[in-house]
């Protein structure tokens, strides 16, 4: 009879490592998966990503964990989307938005005819980026938890997401944590892997292991040898200089991940309720660490000129933009940085930890005989969604103007992916649409390449031989958004209100008495 | 204590109302004035009783919410459970003031009301000054209750030309055995409604007082949905 798969081990305690173990604990069956997770002790976590997906919403729900908990325990704030800034030609005061709420319904070539451009794309098609200018929440407290008036995601301190995690799976969800080294791994005569080798606890075995790694993956790269596959040739960026300015109390959190194009890379600018964090991302090959750090300076000096940054250091952080040939391989799932990296452009790193899990959990193995087929499919699954995303990161360097040798280097063809090279060409007779995106859940919907392409300045396709029908429809449906814009500007609170009477409501009642 | 301004938009540009029902916003109360143009939508909900002023001269339209001072049975974990309240629960903490040289009737505002918001509510202007959605709906509302109140006049006079009020007392035995009592209140009389002839009937029409009439006659079905609220809370401690 063929044994079920009932003995998880998770191997590594990130951000990817407990997310693994919750979602898999908090979605299984009572008393059917045994979760095992080993953590290192002595490796430090990367911390990636301060940014999520909505997905996020979701994923913590299903885990068991109270919004406001959430928040505060992560020193979290709301993410609605990206601000670029100076990506099309590094003018002052050039940016666009690209918001997590889609557009008013309508066909996309309706929609793009509808857009007189008198306004930007991005702020004519909803009211998400009105709110995001004036520094709102997309929700108000006395609305459910995780529900918002618009679509929303989390900035967050990613040590502390892990930490919160971790209390979670072992206080509530019953995951076992092996606090030790991983020694060596046990194989089994089909090649399986039997279990981990442990320092202290001993050898840990399993029916399906997750590698969750990080960089040194373990199980599929060491053990497995799977392939890595390079996409710096498309995305250019290697490196990252970060840090973390502590910001004074009262002052205004952004709603944007905001992303400032340099010479060489870019600059993330993500705010907490406490800090702001900031990083440089370079290309090696086309700055040095010095000249990137001057570039960083300069930024702090210009984005926070009342901030004392003369005492901060610079973290920095080396990567390569690429991931494994497959993810899954026999009874092994990589899942976070030892599946792969990409440049922290569109935050893609926690949620293709999400999305790993989503996938392995609608189509959970029910015996080791059913997992090479599933491994098949995820397989092509995550191959289709990682080239999706190195193009959609792509789109927004090659419709730039900017002229330094990197940008120009980013607009060689050689470097552009052949589909993303045909679609430019396509959409400049129609815009993005689902015919360019056919799978059932695309990682980025047409109305992301929207945002993107008219963002930059794409010129919208001139009206073509076939009618369009649905332009009055859409032109109505945008200036219901307008009112839309003005009802939620009065209606939100900025992030700062709400996040500070969250922490004053959660003090200890008794505190008051006390004093 | 109330501290009464006219609303303008330099004093009150980045001023933010709390919108959410809450005992300590001042919703703790048993009943609120209604007008007869609102009947229609209060009858849903609530139940419609008159009561004489200080003065025992003029008639109020009350829409009830509890059966004691500071008891509002609508109100529970936050919310208010009723699909509408009545135009004077939702215009606070903002007044109608006299008219200026105009003759433009001014919005004030009462600043010591627990409403006035910190960080969170609703804007009441946007920062370039212009009123938001939330103030014209406001403003709407001010505008129906002030009319509301001015056409009561004449209602109350038709009611007592045709003596259509009769004192009402309430007495409910309640699931555990006490009792409540509603005292002081009036309520339309529904035989002399019924021993009207059509020349009476036709004048109250004309003058649109016969559909708040029928109206407050069909609230007082809503009694029973009030004591129900009422066992339900003793149940519930």
């Amino acid at each position: 009879m063929a044994k079920a798969v009932s003995k998880i081990v998770v191997v590594g305690g990130g951000t990817a490592g407990w997310l693994a173990a919750c979602l898999i604990a908090a979605r299984a069956r009572p008393g059917a998966l045994d979760v095992t997770l080993v953590e290192s002790p002595d490796i430090p976590t990367i911390g990636v990503g301060e940014g999520t997906w909505p997905t996020m919403r979701r994923t913590l729900e299903r885990i068991g964990i109270a919004e406001a908990d959430f928040l505060l325990a992560c020193d979290a704030s709301f993410k609605q989307g990206s601000r670029f800034v100076g990506w099309q030609t590094g003018a002052a005061g050039e940016h666009y938005y690209h918001p997590f709420a889609v557009p008013v319904d309508g066909e996309p070539r309706d929609l793009v005819a509808a857009w007189d451009g008198a306004r930007p794309f991005a702020e004519t098609v909803g009211p998400q980026p009105r709110v995001c200018g004036l520094d709102l929440a997309p929700r108000q407290r006395a609305m459910p938890g995780y529900a918002g008036a618009l679509n929303y995601a989390y900035h967050l301190d990613a040590g502390k997401l892990a930490a919160l995690l971790a209390a979670h799976a072992t206080e509530r969800l019953g995951v076992r944590h092996v606090r030790d080294h991983v020694v060596g791994v046990d194989r089994a005569e089909d090649g399986d892997i039997a279990a981990v080798r442990t320092r202290d606890s001993g050898a840990i075995g399993g029916d399906l292991f997750l590698d969750c790694t990080g960089h040194a993956a373990l199980l599929i790269g060491e053990q497995f040898g799977v392939p890595f596959i390079d996409r710096s040739d498309v995305l250019f960026n290697d490196r990252a200089l970060a840090v973390q300015v502590p910001v004074a109390p009262g002052s205004a959190i952004a709603s944007t991940t905001n992303a400032t194009a340099h010479d060489a890379g870019w600059i993330w600018d993500i705010g907490l309720p406490t800090r702001r964090g900031v990083g440089c991302v370079y290309a090696s090959a086309f700055t040095s660490d010095e000249a990137a750090a001057e570039t960083l300076s300069a930024y702090l000096r210009s984005a926070m000129p009342e901030a004392d940054t003369s005492q901060l250091s610079f973290r920095r952080l080396s990567f390569r933009s690429g991931h494994r040939e497959r993810f899954w391989e026999r009874n092994c799932l990589a899942v976070g940085l030892s599946a792969g990296f990409l440049e922290p452009l569109e935050a893609s790193a926690i949620v293709l930890i999400e999305l790993s899990l989503d996938a392995l959990l609608e189509n959970f193995p029910a015996t080791r005989e059913g997992m090479d087929i599933q491994a098949r499919r995820f397989n092509a699954l995550f191959r289709y969604r990682w080239d999706r995303i190195v193009e959609f990161l792509k789109l927004h360097y090659v419709l730039s103007e900017r002229d330094q040798p990197y940008w120009r280097a980013h607009r060689d063809p050689a470097s552009i992916p052949p589909r993303l090279a045909e679609l430019l060409e396509l959409w400049r007779d129609q815009p993005p649409s689902r015919a360019d995106l056919p799978m059932l859940d695309e990682i980025f919907p047409a109305a992301s390449y929207q945002y993107v392409l008219y963002g930059m300045g794409f010129a919208p396709p001139a009206a073509g031989a076939i009618r369009s029908d649905g332009v009055a429809a859409v032109t109505s449906q945008i200036r219901q958004a307008e009112q839309r814009a003005r009802a939620l500007a009065a209606a939100l609170p900025t992030n700062r209100a709400y996040l500070d009477a969250l922490r004053a409501e959660a003090a200890p009642a008794g505190k008051r008495y006390a004093e | 204590m109330t501290d009464h301004a006219i609303l303008t938009s330099e004093a009150h540009r980045t001023l933010r109302i709390r919108t959410e029902a809450a005992a300590e916003l001042g919703d703790a109360m048993m009943c609120a004035i209604t007008v007869p143009s609102e009947f229609r939508q209060v009858q849903n909900d609530y139940a419609i009783l008159f009561r004489l002023d200080d003065t025992r001269e003029n008639f109020t339209a009350l829409a009830m919410f509890g059966f004691e001072n500071g008891e509002n049975l609508y109100l529970a974990d936050g919310r208010w459970d009723a699909a509408h309240r009545p135009l004077s629960i939702d215009i606070q903490p903002f007044l109608i003031g006299s008219a200026d040289e105009a003759g433009a009737r001014q919005v004030h505002i009462d600043m010591a009301s627990p409403r006035i918001g910190a960080g969170e509510g609703m804007r009441v202007f946007d920062d370039e000054g212009r009123a938001t959605p939330y103030l014209e709906t406001i403003a709407e509302k001010l505008g129906a209750l002030d009319a509301g109140y001015q056409d009561s006049r004449d209602f109350f006079a038709a009611l007592r030309r045709y003596d259509l009020l009769e004192p009402l007392v309430l007495e409910v035995t309640l699931d555990d055995g006490s009792t409540n009592r509603l005292v002081g209140f009036h309520a339309i009389d529904e035989a002399k409604l019924q021993g009207l002839d059509a020349a009476a009937l036709g004048e109250l029409h004309a003058a649109d007082h016969l559909m708040p009439i029928f109206m407050a006659l069909a609230s007082l079905a809503n009694l029973s949905g009030l004591i129900a609220r009422k066992n339900r809370r003793l149940r519930h401690g």
